[in-house]
């Protein structure tokens, strides 16, 4: 039973540090402009089809899994980070003093847009990432199963996860980001460039989405221009979950998500495993309504 | 030959010819499909199936000595668009409606046949419901989801031979509706056990929770009777969970994608539950039927569907033939009675009182090691 618990733990990791990674990306730019970024979910849609065009139509794949996919996961979250920026200066810089409902208005029309642009771009069939033999080599570690790619998403996403919360807590940077999101106002008198601030911001979380996309592709291998929107439901949740504005929030949020899953569809039922997780996360905010690692939301007066 | 003598052949002929199309006054029967729209595929297909039988029958003299005029009506896979096709066809007077394609698009017509007292048979409307609600003048040609279930069920003690079952669906009417079939026949089979079920969210990728606990019940062969995005993933994961159970799929799960999504290597050998392709029916009919169609239009019918639609003709014609009526209530009275084992395209046609085709015929299929679907 413990054997089967374990799997199960690793299973609902996998799915979790997914959610984690892409829920940052809804968290920090909550956390910074009070803003829910609804077109995230898009990029990393796109991180994903990039990836996949990468792998498919460059030789950049027969460089084998070490490389190949260091360098792939390189540019596709590189070119995310580029849009980011592109995003935000088109669709959000503009309405930065124009109250809060525009943006969201705005998000969701770059959403919108994205992925219909993917839709006529790679079409509006299942397209599948090729079969990498290398990455389905699995073992069975004390009865436990785990895949090579499974052990790829946690081992990535966990440590950009510590690093991006090293990077918040311990530099100056970081302490920049922390004071913004608290108050821009003051931070602007501090002598903090609140601009740069959210431009690093929009840069940082379509990369990590962008990473989620390409592992995601690589795992399960098959590609639709709508799957940005499940995912982005989930990760959204996930942010909830942690208490939304919170980074090391969103990185909980999303592994007890996962968590939430397994426990649902490996021990209840699979049907009924969505009834299951959101009586919890509803009873949840009951309890803790700023959610499990709940910040002070500044209201602002 | 002499030139008077000409003209008076001519003029004989002509004669003759008035003579043939004025007399007999031709049987108008109706065929409403997706001639247009998302499915316009299939209802060229199905146009150009009845056509052929339509034409044999003429040629073999037609029905009570007169030729068969076939109306299309295009429903555009739409309810709405079917509720509109269904009135024009009784205002136009046919005898008897081939519809239709979708079960959707059916219902809606159906009612309003029914109200008008119009014989309508679908050829690819598979829901259950639709011949549950007692409708007088409803039949099809085609079989209900839950005799695909039976299949299944048969399939596993028949041929499988095996004992331990798991049956995975999606929540979606379809997929949920063959699964509790399937199950409910599985449930008397005297060898076979279900040792799980349970159904997935349409949409999502993971399924390693729900494949893991399936695990631990041992099955030989699991059922999915969900569409193909799912069926792949779950495939593709239960492998690398190391579950080696054989791999069945029902009629919405497998095809060209569920190969592409899975891989080669790890779809290969996996069965799918369905309707006979039309190259692999065994009938004489049926080998007549497609010699003809790939000699009109260059290659065999790519779905099970036309096919039914044939059927539907070929089982209007036979009951005006024998009641030498052409009104729908000692038709429909016809259907349900008298008529016995037509030997029709898709193999002997009967129907039970309630207007649903009696036995069914399935086939199950297995991917071979180039991604093609061959009979199993």
């Amino acid at each position: 039973m413990l054997e089967l618990f374990l799997e199960q733990l690793v299973n609902g990791l996998t799915v979790g540090s997914v959610y984690s990674l892409v829920a940052l990306g809804y968290t920090m730019v909550y956390g910074v402009m009070r803003l829910i970024n609804f077109a995230h979910g898009e990029l990393f849609m796109l991180g994903s089809y990039l990836g996949f065009t990468l792998l498919v139509s460059t030789s950049i794949g027969e460089l084998g899994v070490g490389w190949g996919l260091i360098i792939i996961v390189l540019m596709v979250a590189g070119a995310m980070a580029l849009l980011g920026i592109l995003i935000e200066r088109v669709a959000y810089a503009p309405l930065r003093k124009s109250g809060r409902l525009a943006p969201v208005v705005s998000a969701l029309g770059v959403s919108i847009f994205l992925q219909n642009a993917a839709m006529l771009i790679w079409g509006s069939r299942y397209r599948a990432y090729p079969v990498w033999a290398a990455l389905d080599r699995r073992w069975e570690i004390g009865g436990v199963h785990i895949t090579l790619m499974q052990a790829i998403i946690l081992g990535v996403s966990i440590n950009l996860m510590l690093l991006l919360y090293c990077m918040i807590q311990r530099t100056t940077l970081g302490a920049a980001i922390r004071a913004t999101a608290i108050d821009q106002e003051t931070a602007r008198l501090m002598g903090i460039d609140v601009n740069a601030i959210i431009r690093f911001i929009f840069i940082i979380g379509p990369a990590l989405g962008a990473v989620a996309g390409v592992m995601v592709g690589l795992y399960y291998r098959q590609l639709h221009f709508t799957m940005g929107w499940t995912y982005s439901l989930k990760a959204f949740t996930a942010a909830i979950m942690g208490g939304i504005g919170n980074i090391p929030g969103a990185m909980v949020g999303g592994m007890f998500l996962g968590i939430l899953e397994m426990l649902g569809a490996g021990y209840i039922s699979a049907a009924w495993k969505d009834v299951f997780v959101f009586v919890i996360l509803i009873a949840l905010l009951i309890l803790r309504p700023t959610g499990l690692l709940g910040e002070r939301v500044a209201e602002k007066v | 030959m002499r030139k008077d003598s000409i003209v008076v052949l001519v003029l004989l002929l002509g004669l003759l010819t008035s003579i043939g199309t004025a007399a007999p006054k031709p049987i108008r029967i109706g065929l409403q499909g997706p001639i247009t729209g998302a499915w316009a595929y299939e209802g060229e297909m199905a146009v150009n199936s009845v056509q052929i039988v339509a034409d044999q029958i003429n040629g073999a003299g037609g029905v009570l000595g007169r030729p068969i005029e076939i109306v299309i009506g295009d429903d555009q896979g739409s309810p709405r668009q079917g509720a509109l096709v269904a009135q024009r066809m009784v205002s136009d007077g046919v005898v008897a409606v081939i519809s239709s394609y979708g079960s959707s698009v059916t219902e809606p017509s159906a009612a309003i046949y029914e109200e008008s007292e119009l014989l309508n048979i679908a050829y690819g409307a598979t829901a259950e419901r639709l011949t549950e609600r007692g409708l007088k003048f409803f039949f099809r040609t085609c079989f209900r989801d839950d005799r695909q279930g039976q299949f299944f069920a048969s399939l596993v003690d028949d041929v499988l031979k095996v004992k331990r079952v798991a049956i995975i669906h999606d929540n979606t009417t379809f997929a949920k509706g063959l699964a509790e079939a399937a199950k409910r026949f599985l449930e008397k089979s005297p060898t076979a056990e279900l040792v799980f079920y349970d159904a997935i969210t349409p949409g999502e990728k993971d399924f390693s929770p729900i494949l893991t606990r399936m695990r631990t019940t041992a099955p030989e062969v699991m059922y999915f009777t969900g569409y193909y995005p799912e069926a792949g993933l779950i495939l593709f994961q239960a492998r690398n969970l190391g579950i080696d159970a054989l791999f069945v799929g029902g009629n919405a799960a497998i095809n060209d994608e569920f190969v592409n999504i899975a891989g080669l290597d790890v779809a290969q050998g996996s069965i799918v539950t369905q309707e006979p392709l039309p190259t692999d029916l065994p009938y004489p009919e049926a080998k007549d039927f497609l010699a003809e169609y790939i000699k009109r239009h260059g290659e065999a019918p790519s779905t099970p569907w036309p096919v039914y639609a044939a059927d539907a003709l070929k089982v209007i014609a036979a009951a005006i033939e024998a009641t030498g009526s052409t009104d729908s209530r000692v038709l429909a009275d016809y259907l349900r009675e008298g008529l016995k084992d037509l030997p029709g395209i898709t193999g002997p046609i009967s129907f039970d009182a309630s207007g649903d085709r009696a036995g069914a015929i399935y086939r199950a299929y297995v991917i071979d090691d180039q991604g093609q679907l061959v009979p199993y």
